[in-house]
């Protein structure tokens, strides 16, 4: 009520705007599905509960997708939710696939929908290598990106699909740019001269495009900054870019910096309480110790493949940035 | 003792011949010696004990000689039969070595002294007879020799002849004879049966041990009966067809490979057939007297035709390679046989030897040489229905068995099909050809249906058998194959069966689909305690979740086939943390240790605190369902405590409610119940929006008229302020005024 936008808006759209409606839609859709349970312990304190917890983040547990995915919020919440749960599992070192991924995420929403998993995981990974190990990291801070701006960056992909295909007049088309390449990662500071599209061009195209997304996208200022240290870029070079941006972390707020990201102390100190409480826990004195320093590696198990798949994709993307070197020295 | 024996034998005969032969031979093959006399000094048994020493087989570790079967001369059939093999050893060796050496040919005696002391207690065992002289001369023929005999020796043994070991090549011509009942030429070197076509009178035939290759010369013999042509190079029996009065056939030890042109000999009473090349045993025909066949130490592997021998008492069959009772069934069929023997053959090995024979030869009194006794008989009978129980159960079994194996393969099928992992044309193909047997379980069984909850013990107890599904119970472990199966669960189980069983496999089931009978399996199975799934499409983690209402789970089994979820690294742990309530021990056959709790504990427990301690309590109380508000109560009421309170007492609860409650919100719904409440959430989202966009239109409407009152009460209140005012300015006129009121109000 304080916000002198809302004077610039009728109180309706600026309610809508704000995602106020659809968090009363929500609270009222709730407490018709539960009108037996709440009446008993009252409305009023129903109506509190629900927006403490819209506050705190914690709605959004094992709630359907399409309310998950209503709000910025909401997705901020969501992405919070799964670090917070599942953070111990990128503790423990364990690379897991696109699927094993996807259940965690289901274990939260039961109807998340296996595109968006798939798409994060093309951003770490090479189109061909789907069925690859991931870090906890990468693909958590990859989900973010798809997951917070997906519309965002499906209008992106749009744009960057044009360019490829000429329709802006200043874009060089390179004839060996196919659909296949066009997956490569840039080095930073460094220019692929035969792929993917000028950065400043496609800046302009993305700044015109944050100004009329009505959906939540980037800063246009971090997107500058990411686009200003390379000429060009693919699109999944962008992603890679945008999910490894400190700044776009911190804008969206949802999860620490990628150094603090096993680093949560007051879950910790709950987990430890947790694991005293194993029944028939022999010493728990020896393992609290060893929970509190938590090694990255717990003793070797069973059916755990260990595969040092990112340092074999790092190397692929080192190799290619020779090549493009050489290219470079050509032209 | 030997002697003693011969002695017996000897006496028993009708005349004990200890003659002494002089043969002059003269041959054209000896041009020097024109002239050969043989003075030969030697006894010579008499007749029944001579004909056992035709088989000379040295196998005497079983009681049984080969010699002993041709025991009877026409004259006294069955006098001597076990004195036997002791004269034929000791003659037929003794012979041997006697005329081992040519050198011994001559003038002289053949005895050589070596050998003397044997043949001189032969010798002076019989009545001492000095030695005949027989003149072999040569007759008009000048490659026969000619046979004469003095005249006093004609009239002592008028109807008798016998030239063993004489080292003839060929049969002498035997003039002045006609009457010679008996002839012998064991032990020499005849090749061919010639020159005794005049003796017609001929009942006895002695060719032992000669080099007789084809059996012929013998048409003008009507009257013979006893045939002996043992040791001898026979490949064929041929040339019978006139001796129809034949009694006692010996053709053992030579090469014969089959039996043949006997079937005329309906007097044969004895054959013996013994070592040589048989391969089996047939042809067996019109032999209606034969009482006993002799077929040792042959290669024997069947025999059939015997139930055709109407007197046939005794067959030997030691020594040949008869491996299955099927391949001598015929046996059981005769029912005059008493003795039989087994022995040396592979059969006789076989533990279920005896008693199948006995089983099936009843008439049989003496096995292998031994009486059978009641006692084997009834054991026999006894063990031969349990064989037959057994079978006819094994046979069920495989039927069954057979059954199951084709409903499994069509439901596997329908399962891929469903699974869309085979293009369905092939298929289509498939199922035509396999419809048809899988058809037969349906109709032939609806009986093994009905009949499954009542007499289920330990063995196989009931196949269901359908075409779509398959449900078995095996002992402790209930199987369902296909989704058709988990019908059966609505099925009354007997007390019994339901409590036996402790191991529930799914097999070709989707996931969600068992999700839905398990609170039936709940209470129709308490004791379940292991499950396995396999083929079942388990591909989330969350769907784990659903194991958590059983009572009890120890073990669970994921079969890597059809479950994607196995793929996944943490699965095991995320199983361990959600059912940690259940305590398991074994995941997939491997024991759970406590480092697996602690893991699972680490991965898992932030999401399981996070789920509990922080959803809104109107959520936890739609998640958790009517079932578990008493926990939820519970755990409401000790959230306002302290925290340390708090987790001590949640253990106690953990304890007694069983499932730990703050697992309780990790639960799952199937794919379809999701899908149908999401579309009642839409539903009423859609009523919530309206609503709420009314209400909200309403109170922006209230809100901004409100703001427009605020807005204009300034510039009202001003206004009628200044009315007012205005109106009282003039106070004469506006007490007149109001004075005129008051009176007209009146």
């Amino acid at each position: 009520m304080l916000s002198p936008e809302r004077l610039a808006l009728p109180d309706y759209e600026y309610l809508a705007q704000r995602h106020v409606l659809t968090y009363m839609e929500d609270a009222v859709c709730q407490l018709l599905e539960n009108k037996e349970d709440i009446s008993q312990y009252g409305i009023a304190r129903f109506f509190t509960e629900y927006f403490n917890s819209v506050c705190q983040g914690t709605h959004i547990l094992f709630r359907e997708f399409s309310f998950i995915q209503a709000t910025p919020h909401n997705r901020a919440s969501f992405l919070r939710a799964f670090w917070r749960c599942f953070r111990t599992v990128g503790k423990n070192g364990d690379l897991l696939t696109m699927r094993e991924y996807h259940c965690l995420l289901q274990l939260l929403c039961p109807d998340f929908p296996l595109e968006l998993t798939q798409k994060a995981a093309r951003i770490v990974l090479m189109d061909d290598a789907m069925d690859c190990l991931m870090s906890f990291s990468d693909f958590l801070f990859a989900f973010q990106i798809q997951f917070y701006y997906s519309e965002f960056l499906e209008s992106v992909a749009a744009i960057y699909q044009d360019l490829l295909a000429g329709k802006n007049p200043n874009t060089v088309i390179v004839p060996t740019s196919s659909s296949g390449q066009h997956r490569q990662r840039p080095t930073v500071g460094e220019a692929s001269v035969l792929e993917g599209v000028e950065a400043s061009l496609f800046y302009q195209c993305l700044e015109n495009l944050c100004d009329r997304h009505k959906y939540s996208c980037p800063p246009p200022a971090l997107v500058k900054e990411v686009l200003s240290n390379v000429q060009r870029l693919t699109f999944y070079g962008f992603l890679v870019a945008l999910s490894k941006h400190h700044g776009i972390n911190q804008a969206l707020g949802a999860l620490p910096d990628k150094g603090d990201l096993m680093h949560d102390p007051a879950t910790d100190e709950e987990l430890e309480r947790l694991l005293a409480q194993i029944p028939g826990l022999v010493n728990s004195a020896t393992a609290n110790p060893e929970a509190s320093c938590l090694p990255s590696r717990t003793p070797p198990r069973v059916g755990s493949p260990w595969r040092p798949l990112h340092h074999a994709r790092k190397l692929d993307a080192e190799s290619d940035g020779s090549t493009e070197e050489t290219d470079e020295s050509e032209t | 003792m030997i002697p003693g024996k011969y002695r017996s034998v000897s006496g028993r005969a009708a005349n004990n011949v200890n003659c002494g032969l002089h043969l002059v031979i003269q041959t054209s093959s000896l041009p020097e010696k024109s002239k050969v006399e043989f003075k030969l000094n030697k006894e010579t048994p008499s007749f029944p004990g001579r004909l056992l020493q035709h088989d000379l087989e040295r196998n005497y570790s079983s009681r049984q000689g080969d010699g002993r079967v041709i025991s009877p001369s026409p004259r006294n059939k069955s006098s001597c039969i076990s004195s036997t093999t002791n004269v034929t050893d000791l003659c037929g060796l003794e012979m041997k070595t006697t005329l081992s050496s040519l050198s011994a040919f001559g003038e002289s005696s053949i005895q050589t002294p070596s050998k003397s002391r044997t043949r001189q207690g032969c010798h002076s065992a019989g009545p001492n007879v000095s030695g005949d002289h027989i003149h072999l001369a040569s007759s008009s023929m000048p490659s026969f020799p000619v046979l004469q005999r003095s005249s006093e020796e004609k009239i002592l043994y008028s109807d008798r002849l016998t030239l063993e070991r004489q080292k003839l090549t060929m049969c002498p011509i035997i003039d002045g004879e006609e009457h010679l009942r008996l002839l012998n030429f064991q032990h020499n070197f005849i090749t061919r049966i010639q020159n005794i076509s005049n003796l017609q009178r001929l009942i006895f035939l002695d060719l032992y041990d000669n080099q007789i290759e084809e059996i012929s010369g013998l048409s003008t013999l009507r009257s013979l009966r006893v045939l002996l042509l043992g040791k001898n190079r026979i490949k064929k029996i041929s040339n019978l067809e006139n001796l129809k009065s034949l009694d006692v056939l010996d053709l053992h030890g030579n090469q014969i490979t089959r039996i043949e042109n006997v079937s005329h000999l309906c007097d044969l009473r004895v054959l013996n057939l013994a070592r040589n090349l048989l391969s089996h045993v047939d042809n067996l025909n019109g032999l209606d007297s034969l009482t006993e066949l002799n077929l040792r130490h042959n290669q024997i592997t069947f025999v059939r035709d015997v139930d055709n021998l109407p007197c046939l008492q005794r067959l030997f069959l030691s020594f040949n390679n008869i491996s299955t009772f099927e391949s001598v069934c015929c046996l059981a069929d005769s029912s005059s046989l008493s003795d039989i023997t087994f022995d040396g053959n592979p059969i006789a090995q076989e533990s279920w030897y005896k008693h199948t024979i006995l089983q099936n030869m009843t008439q049989l009194r003496q096995l292998d040489m031994k009486r059978v006794t009641e006692e084997e008989r009834r054991m026999a009978s006894v063990v031969a229905k349990k064989e037959e129980e057994k079978r006819r159960e094994s046979h069920k079994q495989s039927l069954l068995k057979e059954k199951k194996r084709l409903t499994i393969n069509n439901v596997a099928r329908k399962w891929d099909l469903q699974q869309h992992r085979i293009p369905s044309i092939a298929t289509n193909q498939d199922r035509n050809v396999s419809d048809s047997p899988s058809q037969d379980p349906v109709s032939a069984f609806p009986e093994e249906t009905g009949s499954l909850d009542s007499g289920l013990t330990n063995a196989l107890q009931g196949l269901s058998v359908l075409d779509t599904h398959l449900v078995e119970v095996d002992g402790d472990t209930l199987s369902l194959y296909g989704s058709g199966a988990l019908e059966s669960l609505d099925r009354n189980w007997s007390v019994q069966t339901a409590g036996m069983v402790t191991t529930v496999s799914f097999t070709f089931i989707e996931f969600d689909e068992i999700v839905q009978v398990l609170p039936k399996l709940k209470i129709k199975f308490p004791n379940s305690l292991h499950l396995k799934f396999k083929e079942t499409n388990l591909v989330m983690l969350q769907q784990f979740n659903a194991l958590a209402q059983l009572r009890r789970v120890d073990q669970l089994t994921i079969d890597p086939q059809g479950n994607p979820v196995v793929n996944f690294t943490l699965w095991k742990y995320y199983v361990l943390f959600r059912l940690s309530h259940f305590s398991m021990q074994k995941i997939n056959g491997t024991e759970v240790t406590q480092n697996d709790m602690i893991m699972a504990e680490r991965l898992f427990g932030i999401l399981a605190h996070v789920a509990s301690s922080e959803l809104p309590q109107y959520r936890l109380i739609s998640i958790l369902g009517d079932a578990r508000k008493k926990q939820f109560r519970y755990l409401l009421e000790t959230k306002g405590k302290k925290p340390g309170l708090v987790s001590e007492e949640n253990n106690d609860s953990k304890k007694l409610a069983g499932e730990n409650t703050n697992r309780a919100t990790l639960n799952y719904t199937t794919r379809d119940f999701y899908n149908e409440r999401l579309e009642e959430i839409k539903e009423k989202k859609k009523f919530c929006k309206m609503y709420m966009e009314d209400l909200v239109k309403e109170a922006t409407e209230i809100n901004m008229k409100n703001e427009a009152l605020q807005k204009l009460w300034p510039q009202m209140f001003i206004e009628l302020v200044r009315d007012a005012v205005i109106e009282i300015r003039n106070k004469n006129s506006y007490m007149k005024l109001c004075l005129q009121q008051i009176t007209d109000q009146k």
